[in-house]
């Protein structure tokens, strides 16, 4: 907000965007169209049919005027009628023809009914076909590409595109579909009606679709603008609510309320701009009407009456004027409509193809052909001269080599940034090694499928991800087979019970998003009673770098001592009691091992270890010597662990 | 069609607490129209116009036939019946040979002055539905811009009560959606409804005075089409709020999926998660289809209803027509004005469903505009002389609602010039009220805050807050370049002011670093910086004022120990020399504080300085050796003794 620096927010970029590769996508399209093809051709055969009611109608009528009303036997196809039939004859013979036509129009009903219901029944099949892809391919994915890409843009990527898509689905296609075939219709019989008075009175139709064309482009142009600028308002309002204790602290709500003035006021302007072109469009239109009914009555009124036949073809009746009267009224309408629910078909088409898009990235990591089970897992891990990045020429491990022994727990410390995370993500797969080798049980994990490979890992993460469902359900995620009594066990062993048991209602209270209502250390107590429940062999554990009150800490730290017991444990550390109890302390920095050891080893060593130790470990130390309960006077323990005593 | 839908949609997506929508407020909205009043009264002018043009259509296209007509039966009479009988069928068709003659003669020059009037019509129809159109969209452009103008300025003044009890997600869709709900009712609903009122009952007037028999035929139709549109709507608007919920559903777990993927690939649960996402997609399309089967049903049935009366009209018509009580052009006019019947009916569907979402939401916007602001100047309130530093709470009690339990309860205290405060207790015992009523953020419901002896009450808000330096908690930085941010309280500042407040805040080391250094923009709500940089910029904003007054909520869970150092360097720069009340989490603070005072449950439960304390209140201590965080003195430890 603050003088406008910010610059427009993309809000809304790809709100009306144009497919690059039409049919391509259109052919992909219709792939998934083709396993509903009896539903799609059945739609189409009903759109026609409805179409077809709908251009009989006005003939219909026409018959009725040159045949009862004002008989003109020549030109009266549906009966033979004179004009000295008597009066009750025409009328019974009217009311024939009133009948067909209230069953044409009824049939008609029924028609474009079940039309719109085939059509949207195969559209919606063929969207949740392509959303069941789309969630098939989020899993396939690897972690790389949600290293690029942030899941928040790929989140709205999905949900918009195949919003523009279920929109485009039902009654935009729908209409466009018939309206096109209306319009075509009506132009066709028109013109086998008679030539001439059809093209004379079609002459406005070209007129028709380039006003439309014209105006609803340029207001597509002018949403364009709008858009953004009502992105601008929402950021405006969204900041300045959000900041609002700021803004009143530093008596900033005359400035701040001046600058929403503005943003504001470009939005209106824009607005209404756009508007100029939307509120223009239906009254020329309509005008046009107007105009396409006064020369169908002037051309065939003068015809009629000069009992000139046009350029030598049929003679015009009255009834033929009707129906053509008929025919121009109905242009309007399919016009107006194809012209606003294109973009919507386009915009489904841009968005399918950006859906086909992510369906066609193929994952970097992958089954290899053949790949066999995972057989059970001892716990020897093996990195041999390993690399690895994220990026091309971007490696953010070198040369990587070790050898955890099953049962030993592997301390990574280091600094941001140094390639801990990605030193763990390559043991269950998450990515691929880019050189080198990681071997677990002596088995290359690129050999074995990531399924059987990845079952016998858990994973507790920093930041502990929890799905809104019960606390039953989170846990269990860890073994789907689990009774209700293992899980309760694996929450015991986690130190889980005792607060679960008092939330309002036990293992069955729902958690909300991201396991809100509970606190982050409740929260890593949840997704380690999930680890323990899966009874893995290997265990990856990124210890919380946020502080949580002591007692949970403490909670935190037993469970995981439980969990570690008797598995191969990574730990990326944070506390120093867990660096103190590995057999193998790495010490990282920019993605090389610089030094490894026990926690005494390396601090014998006095280099980055130690410099790393001294500036982060050193208050636990302190704190926890202050710690009543430990019974020992506060400086006295810090004093022997200073490394200098040692 | 397409504007129905979108609604629809957006009604739906829009889920809301119980809170019950006060009547009268789309009254209210209407009123707003009063400071668009020449766009208004032009759309409204230009309707009147507009809708005359269109109903005088048929009736010239009438003409049109009448002439044709009338021409082609004196053609038939005089071409094909011998002329001995051509009296006796004139008599027939009831009319004279004279009149036919006359008819033949001027049946080209009628029908192409109608036509020329049709043309001059549809010209006039054009260009007033135009001004129509578009000053309705202006008017209704304005007045979104009035609501919205004023929604901002109340939601800038509302005490701090009121964000405590509302969430900004809320506040923002009063803004837009409901804004824009209002609106829409403004610029479509209300014109369309006036439009379509002129319109259903000026052609009924015309069709009874054409017609009054063949009017009598149709007239059964309206009310089936009428109730067909109330239960169309009555049906729909459950249904897409259905498909909301099992869309959103659908949404949460792709949501979860997406954030939590590491997780579903650890446990190797894709095939669950699967499963579970195709439930619910085969749920959504479902309700999909339902929504589908009413439509397909209802649409189809309301068009044939006007089909059926045009059915209506040939056949009854179309008898008057053999028994030669009404002509041709009669029935071409009448069919015309039928149309413009049934298309009102059709819009007021629209308008009423319109109108009550339109309604709901003017009630939400009147909610905020009407909330009193509780924190104001006072008529005589003066302008707050250089503050010296003394803060004196006078038995301070405060409650949120006047029924309420007390937040904070008979606080007393005086800081003098230069202390240092250190407020200290468990979430929720009242800390932060108490730092938020100095500033007057809130108002104290009994007893009161003084500065130098003045309750702050009696003063300017500008007076006061410029004087006060706060760093909250929660950081917020806004769009715009660091240096804007730094100058955030002082727009004034120059740039050696403003270097000279990050330098202190420790803040100026890193901008330099950056490629634009001062002018590097902010992203929006600061998310390029980390956390500790956020906070140090705030700390920096605080400084700038140069307060005599400062207030720290220093919260720094989110950074690491090394900015934390920073951070405490940078804060105890700022508290030097001026009275600082800091609600403490580090040992250091609290130990170095004038005053320390232990908050329990809204009462202070102990107060004096670290020494005393340590020794007499067993509250302290608790807290002391639970809450507070060891401070890493960088400089001591790399100077450790080895």
């Amino acid at each position: 907000m603050m003088g406008g620096l910010g610059g427009p927010r993309q809000l809304l970029e790809a709100e009306t965007s144009k497919p690059k590769n039409l049919s391509t996508t259109l052919a992909r399209f219709g792939h998934y169209f083709g396993n509903y093809w009896v539903l799609a051709v059945l739609a189409l055969l009903l759109i026609a049919g409805g179409t077809y009611t709908q251009v009989t109608a006005p003939e219909l009528i026409g018959q009725a005027v040159d045949c009862y009303l004002f008989p003109q036997p020549s030109s009266c196809w549906y009966t033979t009628a004179n004009i000295s039939a008597t009066v009750d004859a025409r009328i019974a013979g009217l009311a024939s023809l009133v009948g067909i036509l209230v069953g044409l129009f009824i049939a008609g009903a029924l028609l474009s009914g079940l039309a719109f219901y085939t059509m949207s029944w195969a559209g919606q099949k063929v969207l949740r076909r392509m959303r069941e892809d789309l969630f098939d391919q989020i899993h396939r994915l690897s972690l790389g590409y949600y290293a690029e890409n942030e899941v928040g843009n790929v989140m709205s990527r999905i949900t918009s595109d195949t919003d523009t898509i279920q929109q485009a689905l039902g009654f935009a296609l729908l209409n466009v579909i018939s309206g096109a075939l209306l319009i075509v219709w009506i132009i066709i019989k028109m013109l086998q009606a008679n030539l001439p008075f059809a093209l004379l009175s079609l002459s406005v139709v070209p007129v028709m679709a380039l006003a439309t064309f014209y105006f609803s482009g340029q207001a597509r142009k002018a949403f364009r603008k709008s858009r953004q600028q009502m992105g601008n308002v929402n950021a405006g309002l969204q900041e300045s609510i959000a900041g609002a204790r700021e803004v009143q602290a530093f008596n900033r709500e005359d400035q701040s309320i001046e600058q929403f003035r503005l943003t504001n006021a470009a939005n209106r302007d824009a607005n209404i701009r756009a508007a100029s072109f939307t509120t223009a469009l239906n009254p020329v239109l309509e005008a046009l009407g107007y105009v396409a009914i006064a020369i169908v009555v002037v051309v065939g009124g003068l015809s009629l009456l000069r009992n000139q036949p046009l350029l030598g073809t049929a003679t015009i009746s009255l009834g033929l004027v009707f129906t053509f009267l008929q025919y121009v009224q109905r242009f309007n309408q399919p016009i107006q409509q194809i012209a606003v629910l294109w973009t919507n078909v386009q915009s489904a088409i841009a968005g399918g193809e950006r859906i086909f898009a992510l369906l066609d990235i193929v994952s970097d990591v992958q089954d290899k052909p053949g790949a066999t089970e995972m057989p059970p897992i001892q716990g020897e891990v093996t990195f041999v001269d390993v690399g690895a990045g994220y990026k091309q020429n971007q490696p953010v491990l070198h040369g990587i080599s070790f050898s955890a022994e099953p049962g030993q727990t592997i301390a990574i410390v280091g600094p941001t940034g140094a390639g801990k995370t990605t030193i763990i993500n390559l043991i269950p797969r998450f990515y691929d090694v880019t050189s080198g080798a990681v071997l677990i049980d002596g088995i290359d994990v690129r050999d074995v499928t990531a399924a059987s490979l990845r079952r016998q890992i858990g994973l507790v993460l920093q930041d502990s991800f929890l799905f809104s469902d019960t606390v039953m359900s989170n846990i269990r995620y860890g073994r789907l087979d689990a009774t209700d009594d293992e899980v309760i066990a694996a929450a015991k062993l986690a130190s889980a019970n005792t607060f679960i048991e008092r939330l309002p209602q036990g293992y069955q209270t729902i958690l909300g998003e991201r396991g809100g209502g509970l606190s982050q250390g409740q929260r890593q107590l949840i997704s380690i009673a999930r680890a323990a429940l899966a009874n893995p062999r290997i265990l990856i554990l990124d210890e919380a770098t946020s502080s949580v009150d002591t007692r949970t800490e403490r909670l935190i730290q037993k469970a995981f001592d439980q969990l570690l017991e008797g598995r191969t444990s990574f730990v990326i550390a944070h506390r120093l009691s867990t660096i103190r109890n590995a057999d193998q302390v790495f010490m990282l920095k920019d993605g090389v091992i610089v030094e490894r050891g026990t926690h005494n080893e390396l601090l014998a060593l006095r280099g980055a270890y130690y410099d790393l130790y001294m500036s982060q470990f050193r208050r636990e130390e302190t704190e926890a010597d202050e710690v009543p309960h430990n019974g020992v006077p506060a400086g006295a323990l810090a004093g022997a662990l200073r490394p200098g005593s040692v | 069609m397409q504007s129905s839908v979108r609604q629809q949609s957006l009604g739906g997506r829009r889920r809301r607490g119980p809170r019950a929508p006060r009547n009268g407020g789309l009254g209210r909205a209407i009123r707003y129209l009063g400071r668009q009043r020449r766009t208004a009264a032009l759309a409204y002018g230009a309707l009147v116009v507009a809708t005359i043009a269109q109903l005088a259509v048929p009736q010239l296209v009438q003409n049109m036939i009448d002439a044709v007509q009338q021409g082609a039966i004196a053609n038939l009479i005089f071409g094909q019946v011998p002329a001995p009988l051509q009296a006796a069928a004139a008599q027939r068709a009831g009319t004279t040979i004279d009149q036919l003659r006359l008819n033949q003669a001027n049946a080209e020059s009628l029908l192409i002055n109608a036509a020329l009037i049709i043309v001059a019509f549809a010209v006039l129809r054009g260009l007033f539905s135009f001004i129509q159109a578009f000053m309705a969209e202006k008017t209704s452009q304005g007045l979104a811009f009035d609501l919205r103008n004023e929604i901002f300025a109340k939601v800038q003044r509302l005490s701090f009560s009121y964000y405590d009890r509302n969430q900004t997600g809320q506040l923002m869709i009063r803004a837009t959606d409901d804004v824009e709900r209002v609106r829409l009712f403004i610029a479509q609903g209300l014109v369309l409804a006036a439009q379509a009122f002129l319109l259903l009952i000026a052609a009924l007037i015309i069709l009874f005075l054409t017609n009054w028999q063949l009017t009598l035929w149709i007239l059964p139709l309206l009310p089936i089409a009428v109730v067909l549109f109330m239960v169309f709507g009555a049906i729909s608007q459950p249904l897409f709020g259905e498909i909301q919920r099992r869309l959103s559903a659908l949404n949460t777990i792709l949501q979860e999926n997406l954030a939590g993927i590491k997780v579903v690939k650890a446990f190797t649960r894709e095939p669950y998660e699967v499963q579970r996402f195709d439930t619910a997609a085969t749920s959504l399309m479902e309700q999909q289809l339902k929504v589908s089967r009413t439509f397909s049903f209802l649409f189809p049935l309301i068009f044939l209803i006007a089909q059926i009366g045009q059915a209506v009209v040939l056949y009854f018509g179309g008898r008057q027509i053999v028994g030669g009580t009404l002509d041709l052009g009669e029935y071409q006019k009448f069919s015309l004005y039928l149309i413009y019947v049934f298309f009102p009916l059709g819009q007021l569907g629209f308008i009423i469903s319109l109108m009550a979402q339109a309604g709901a939401s003017a009630g939400r916007i009147f909610e905020i505009l009407d909330v009193k602001s509780e924190i104001t100047d006072k008529s005589d309130a003066i302008v707050l002389p250089p503050i010296q530093g003394q803060v004196e709470f006078r038995d301070v009690s405060f409650r949120y609602f006047s029924s309420g339990e007390p937040v904070i309860q008979d606080v007393s205290f005086v800081a003098e010039p230069g202390q240092t405060v250190a407020l200290l207790g468990a979430t929720g015992s009242g800390k932060s009220t108490i730092i938020n009523l100095i500033p007057r953020f809130y108002d104290a419901s009994t007893g009161a805050v003084l500065i130098d002896g003045l309750d702050v009450r009696d003063v300017t808000l500008d007076s006061l807050r410029s004087q006060i330096g706060i760093v909250l908690q929660e950081t917020n930085l806004f769009s715009g370049t660091i240096r804007d941010n730094i100058a955030f309280g002082r727009s004034d500042a120059t740039d050696e002011q403003v270097i000279a407040a990050a330098k202190a805040a420790e803040v100026h080391d890193f901008v330099v670093s950056f490629p634009q250094g001062y002018d590097t923009p902010v992203g929006e709500r600061g998310t390029t910086l980390s956390g500790g940089q956020k906070q140090r910029i705030a700390i920096a904003r605080a400084l700038l004022l140069d307060p005599h007054l400062l207030i720290l909520d220093d919260s720094t869970s989110s950074v690491d120990l090394m900015t934390e150092a920073r951070i405490q360097k940078a804060l105890d720069n700022l508290m030097h020399g001026r009275t600082s009340f800091v609600i403490a989490q580090r040992i250091s603070t609290v130990v170095n504080a004038d005053l320390i005072l232990v908050l329990d449950r809204g009462q202070i439960a102990a107060r004096g300085t670290h020494e005393e304390l340590i020794e007499q209140s067993s509250i302290y201590a608790e807290i002391y050796h639970s809450q507070l965080v060891g401070d890493v003195e960088v400089e001591m430890t790399e100077a450790a003794p080895v």
